[in-house]
Order: C-alpha cells, then structure tokens, then sequence
C-alpha cells in the first residue's frame, strides 16, 4: 500500500472530521478552495406543497414502503424521506416524469379498487406486493405500461433512499447506513479503501452540518 | 449585420480538451489567437460537489447550454425515423469534456494507426471486418510520440512507464509503445482492491498495470494530488488535481498574452472566400452576432458539432459543407459504444470491498487481450478489449446493483437485506473495445430536429457490427476469469454490451488520410479542401483503440498546432 500523499491521515482519524464539510480540510493544498459552496448552505425550504396531491402521494408512500419495508435492518422507505425527495424532485428539476408517475398512481389504485374493493394504500402487504408484481410484470391489463412506471418508481425510490440529505431523502443518513456508505468527503486516505472492514459511518452531507440530520 | 472585429492570427472553436491545448503551442510560438468557447469558466468550488445527484442524477456539470440543445438524433437502420437522445455530456466551459472526464489518459497502442496492413500482414484479407471502411492512418505511433510527451508533461499525466525506449518493465504495460521518458509523475495511489486485483491478475499470467491517468498523483506545478473523494465521474475536481485544460494548457497559453478567451460564443458558421479558404468565423454572444476574420482556423469543438457547423457552413465553394467535396464529411464515423463494444462485467465478493472512495481513474488495466496482442487465428475477429478494474462507487448506483440471481425481485425485505449486506461488496470493470468505421454507420444532418437557432441538428446512422460484439465478448470472458481468479462468488455481464447508443466516445467523420476520396482532413488534420482549416478532436481518428480517446486527440492537436504555426511563418 502505498503512503497516502494528501491529506495528512491523521486528519482521518480526527473525530472532529465532520468540521472538514463545514469549514475546510486543514491539511494540504487542498485547504486553497472553499469546500462548501457558500451559496448552497442555506437548505432548500421544504416543499409546503405536494407535486401529486395528497391522495396519490400517499399511495406513492404505500408503494414506496413495499419496495423498501419498515424490519430489522431499519425505517421504511416514506419514513427515511424518499417521498419527500420525490416530491421536491418532481416540484423542482424532475416536472417531466409527474404526468407518468400522476396517471400511474391512479391507475394502481383503480386496479386495486377493481380487484378488492379499495384503494392500494387499504390493502394488505400481501395485496399489495401481488399488485406490485404484476405491475413490474406489465401484466395489468388496465395499466399495459406498468413496468415503465414501475422501473421509474424503484428508480426515484432509490434516489430518494441513498442520494445526500440535502435533497430531503436519505433521512438521519438512515439509506446510507443501510448499505454502509460512511458519507461525503472531500477527501479519503488509504484507509477508507481497506478491504473487508465495513466503514464507521461519518454522516456527512456534501452541504455541510445543517442537512446532517442531526 | 454582424459586427466585424479586427482579423486576428487563428480562431480556434471550443476551448475543450483539443482547443484548449493547441492554444498553448500557437500561444507561445507568438501567434495571437482567439479562443471561442460556447460556456464560461467553471468555479470549482460553486460548481464540482461530493453529490451523485448533482453530477450524475441531474448531469449539472455535464449537460445543458448550447450542447444540450444540439443532442444529435439516432436510429439504427435508415428506415427509421431517427430520435433525439436524452443528453450527452457535450460539455461546454472553457476546459470542455476534459472537466469531467474519467481522466484515463492513453496512447494509443502502435497497431492502433496500423490496423489494416498488420492485418493483412499476419492474417490476410479475409480478416479484415465486413464492410468496414478501416485504413492504415497517415502517421504512425512514432511520428505522434512526441507529442503525446508534450500532453503528458504540459498538463500532467501520471502513470508507469512499460516501454522505456524498448527497455520493457513489467510494472507499466508492456504492450504499449516505446516512449522516451518516464510519465512526469508516479501512478496514482492504490488501495487493498487493486492491489488485490493486481496480484489476482499476475497469477493468472496476465500483465496488470496501473493505468495512467490526467490527475496528479503528487503536487505538480502548483495543483494539488489527487484527494479520492469518489465523486471524479461526470463531475469537476473540487482541488484542482484534475489535468483538464482550463487548470492546464489554457492558463499557460493565457500567460503568454497572445491568447484571448471569448467565453458565450456560439459559432454558427465558419466563413470562406472565394477561393473556398476559410477567412473568419461568424458567432453569436449575448445576442450580437460578430465576424472574426483569421489567417487560419481551427474546428475543436466535440465530434458530433465539428461535422455539424462544417456541413452546416455552405457557400459558393463548399456547396455540400466544408470538407465534404467528395462526399466525405460524416463518413467512418463510429464510437466505442455506438458499436455495442462498451461491456461492463460485474461481481460479487465476499467481503466489503471499500471501493467508494477513489476515482474511476484509480485503476488496474490488463491489455493482454486487446489490439493485436494475442493470436487471432480462429477466433474470427480482430481486435480486442482492454479490461479495467476500478474504484469509486456512488452510492445511488451502488443501492441499484444486480442482485446476481440471489433474490427473487429487487425489491422487498428479502432485497434490503440483500443490498444491507452487498452494496459495498461489488464491484464492475469496463471494458473498452477495439473499434472500427463500417460503411454503415455515418452521421448527416436531420431533415426534421433542429436548435433554436433553426439549424438541423445532426443524424446519426449507425447499422449493425459483427467484429466489435464478437471482440468484446471474447475479452469480457476473460474479465470474468480474472474476476474469478479474485475470489469473486457471482460475476455476471458481457453477453453483448449496451447496444447501439450515441457514443460519448465518438470517432470520425472528418477522419484524416492521404486520399481526399476516402477522408476529409489530411496528414495533419487540414481539410483538404480548405487547407487553412484545421480540425481537432476524435473526429479525425481513423480507428478507436481499446482505450479513451482523448490523449491521442490531444496530441493530434498540438501536432496540427504545430503545423499551423510553420504554415502562417511560411505564408
């Protein structure tokens, strides 16, 4: 393994190491350029309001917390902010994809109401997932590009689950944890590339210490 | 009316990777030139962030502007109605594509300028790929050696030599070419998985070595080296350690005084006489649309808009766009994906693998099956794929991993506990494919799309290959030996590659050649037909070695650079 050249290590093992995000890396040159961009440390407000309206966004939530369920390893899906990060996504730079996702979420709960006489979010876990697959399947004959929705769907969930808490997902860093992503850094040092150790978790956020979850 | 500006000595058009390092060469051989660049400076610091979302989700870095405006369209047969693709990372900023590159930065392998007659020299004609339109470039690896040794040293390159001046060293790659110095810096640093990989390679009997790349390794005139953050792909470097022109070349030309950068300018036609010389090019900026007369021009901007303003720029004497006198312009296009030969094979290892961290460049490459450096015979293609080991995992795409047969459905508890356990612990290797310009694949202007300012934008025809998916295939099942051979416990992928796509590694259409009948651009990279116009970038490369274009393309630049300044001395 070859010595790291920058940053200093022992400014890895500082547990202080949050402060890098927020004020700047002390060690190497890399100090000479500001770290967080001043203009993006003032968090986006949250959305008042709901891109889908509050009936599709909480069959979203029910779809969302069975691609993702609430158990042992953690929150469900809603709970660690995907619908929030959707929501803002879809209010703001992703407007293109509410037409699909708006007529989607209708026609998941019209099939649900065919078939069992209520809407998605009243099924059981059960219902829902055996709605769920045939969607994923594109074998709901009222909904024939089911699984265009659905992949759309599993990939906003997941940009929701893992992408940086500054965006409104990815709650208290809890999608991180899940798969053992340690956080933002500016910077690594060769022993943040170790082989077979699970990294301790830093919970930095690209935007500093106010969108830390904490 | 435009507003007419005092001539100048060059224009050179875009300020990317190959604009923006033959500025330096004419800069400091005391020529005045004016560097057009359609974006602006970028800000390191505003613009290059740690977030997946930022760089790869919504491509802030990447796209938009006037490249986002002018996405070429694509079928895959000509009965088909072509369709604009989504985006291309077509950047535009002063420093171009070269901000957010994977910085690998390559020769080409020997054969690479060579592969028609080799081929015909150790396997016969019969070997040559079915409709492909391939020839031997007008110059080989020896006469462009020096200037590849100018781009390493002018922008910095790191890496290990494998052929000092014929003195081979296993720790560099041993198939390259002779080159007559050490890279001006060490390889960048490694990590427990290479290392791994490196060894795993080695006791398989290949030949690993640590792949160069434009990012210092250790601090080199003034820039920091590199600090891993993981976040290089599609995004700028936040320390600068990045060799990309706009913190390279660029400065340095600009330190000279003879180079003047005019940031927003959007080129929409190059100018010629009577005599079909080029005499100015004519821009808009901030609403104004201004001529600026040159001596000489030079066309630098990415593949797709160099053809498309050189067929765009009719008049008297280029009836049919610039260069295209013979029908040209457009042909031997091709891409290393465009050819289904982007193959990516991912696996599954036991343990967590740390690779989150890095850079896409922080690599180990094994050349053993790529170019002409095994034995073809029988195999039924030529060619191969270089394989390429490497770090630097989002966390997105790493949530979103294949669930190699070993869950039902990726979604669920059963999948949560699945990627709880498995996202850290996988990891792909691209391979990157030998590939050549077919008769079938060109590009022209489309009949139906255009830009906002009215212009079509360009077509891309791209029919279907046999030798590239056939090469490709056959270096990704040795991508998956070599996994294996790692202790990988599921490795899956290379059944074929992506398909045909807009490639964001596009070659040809203004290629360079001897015969005017078979190329656009000549020994140096000078239309033809219009022999003050000088062409820069992948659009004149006659072959795509298995490798990433752009450090050829940019010693290609300063070699026609060069050229340029003995043309105006003698004028």
């Amino acid at each position: 393994m070859s010595k790291p050249e920058s940053p200093d290590p022992q400014q890895a093992a500082d547990p202080s190491r949050r402060q890098w995000l927020r004020g700047g890396l002390a060690a190497g040159s890399a100090a000479l350029i500001p770290l967080v961009n001043s203009s993006c440390s003032t968090p986006p407000a949250p959305a008042a309001v709901s891109a889908l309206g509050a009936a599709s966004e909480s069959v979203l939530a029910a779809v969302a917390d069975r691609l993702l369920p609430a158990d042992a390893l953690g929150p469900a899906a809603s709970a660690l902010g995907a619908v929030t990060y959707i929501n803002r996504s879809l209010l703001e730079w992703n407007q293109r994809d509410l037409p699909l996702l708006q007529n989607g979420l209708q026609a998941l709960d019209e099939a649900a109401r065919r078939r069992h006489g209520r809407g998605f979010v009243a099924l059981d876990a059960e219902q829902q997932d055996a709605l769920l697959m045939a969607l994923e399947d594109s074998t709901v004959a009222e909904f024939p590009e089911g699984s265009t929705w659905f992949n759309r769907v599993h990939r906003l969930v997941l940009e929701g689950l893992f992408s940086d808490p500054w965006y409104g997902g990815n709650r208290d860093f809890g999608g991180w944890d899940l798969i053992g992503y340690p956080g933002a850094v500016l910077a690594s040092t060769a022993d943040m590339q170790r082989l077979g150790q699970r990294l301790a978790p830093l919970h930095t956020s690209a935007y500093g210490s106010e969108h830390d979850g904490h | 009316m435009a507003i007419e500006l005092p001539e100048t000595d060059v224009v050179v058009i875009g300020l990317g990777a190959s604009g923006g390092v033959a500025v330096l060469p004419l800069a400091r051989a005391g020529l005045r030139v004016i560097g057009l660049e359609a974006g602006t400076w970028m800000d390191p610091g505003r613009d290059y962030r740690a977030d997946e979302v930022h760089n790869n989700v919504r491509a802030l870095v990447t796209t938009g502007g006037k490249a986002g405006s002018e996405v070429p369209t694509f079928r895959t047969a000509v009965d088909q109605v072509a369709r604009q693709q989504a985006r291309h990372p077509m950047m535009n900023a002063v420093g171009g594509t070269s901000i957010h590159y994977h910085a690998q930065s390559w020769r080409l392998n020997p054969w690479d300028f060579r592969v028609r007659s080799a081929t015909l020299e150790r396997y016969g004609a019969a070997y040559l790929p079915a409709g492909s339109t391939v020839e031997d470039w007008p110059l080989g690896y020896d006469e462009l050696e020096p200037y590849y040794d100018h781009v390493e040293y002018a922008v910095g390159v790191s890496g290990k030599a494998g052929n000092l001046r014929g003195t081979l060293d296993p720790a560099g790659n041993v198939f390259e070419g002779p080159r007559q110095r050490e890279y001006p810096m060490p390889p960048l640093r490694s990590c427990d998985y290479l290392d791994h990989m490196l060894a795993s390679a080695r006791a398989i009997g290949l030949h690993p070595y640590r792949g160069p790349a434009a990012i210092n390794s250790e601090p080199y005139e003034g820039r920091p080296g590199c600090a891993f953050h993981g976040y290089c792909d599609r995004g700028g470097c936040h320390i600068r350690a990045k060799s990309s022109t706009d913190v390279t070349t660029i400065p340095k030309a600009l330190a000279t005084g003879n180079l003047s950068v005019v940031d927003h300018a959007n080129v929409r036609r190059i100018v010629t006489d009577s005599d079909g010389r080029a005499v100015g090019v004519r821009y808009f900026r901030h609403g104004e649309e201004y001529l600026q007369p040159a001596r000489a021009v030079l066309l630098g901007t990415y593949t797709y808009e160099n053809i498309r303003l050189l067929l765009l720029s009719r008049s008297q004497g280029h009836p049919d766009g610039i260069g295209n006198n013979r029908g040209q312009l457009g042909r031997h296009y091709f891409g290393h994906w465009d050819a289904q030969a982007g193959v990516s094979v991912a696996a599954l290892f036991p343990r967590d693998l740390n690779i989150w961290y890095g850079a896409i460049a922080q690599g180990v490459m094994v050349d053993d099956w790529a170019d002409d450096n095994f034995d073809h015979g029988g195999l039924g293609f030529i060619g191969g794929a270089t394989l390429h080991a490497y770090t630097e995992k989002h966390p997105i795409a790493a949530a979103g991993m294949n669930t190699f047969g070993r869950v039902p459905r990726r979604w669920g508890s059963q999948w949560k506990q699945f990627i709880a356990e498995n996202a850290g612990r996988w990891a792909s290797a691209y391979l990157q494919t030998n590939t050549f310009p077919y008769a079938n694949t060109w590009c022209d202007l489309d009949p139906d799309v255009r830009d906002p300012h009215g212009d079509p934008v360009l077509r891309i025809t791209s029919g279907p290959k046999v030798n590239e998916p056939r090469a490709a295939a056959h270096a990704a099942s040795k991508m998956i030996e070599w996994f294996r051979a790692a202790g990988a416990i599921e490795v899956v992928g290379g059944q074929g590659g992506t398909g045909p796509v807009l490639s964001t590694h596009a070659h040809g259409g203004t290629r360079m050649g001897l015969d005017p009948s078979t190329s656009v651009t000549d020994a140096f990279g000078f239309v033809h037909d219009c022999p003050n116009l000088g062409v820069l970038g992948g659009s004149v490369m006659g072959t795509a070695g298995a490798r990433n274009p752009t450090q050829t393309l940019q010693a290609l630049a300063w070699r026609t650079a060069d050229k340029l300044v003995e043309k105006l001395r003698s004028a």
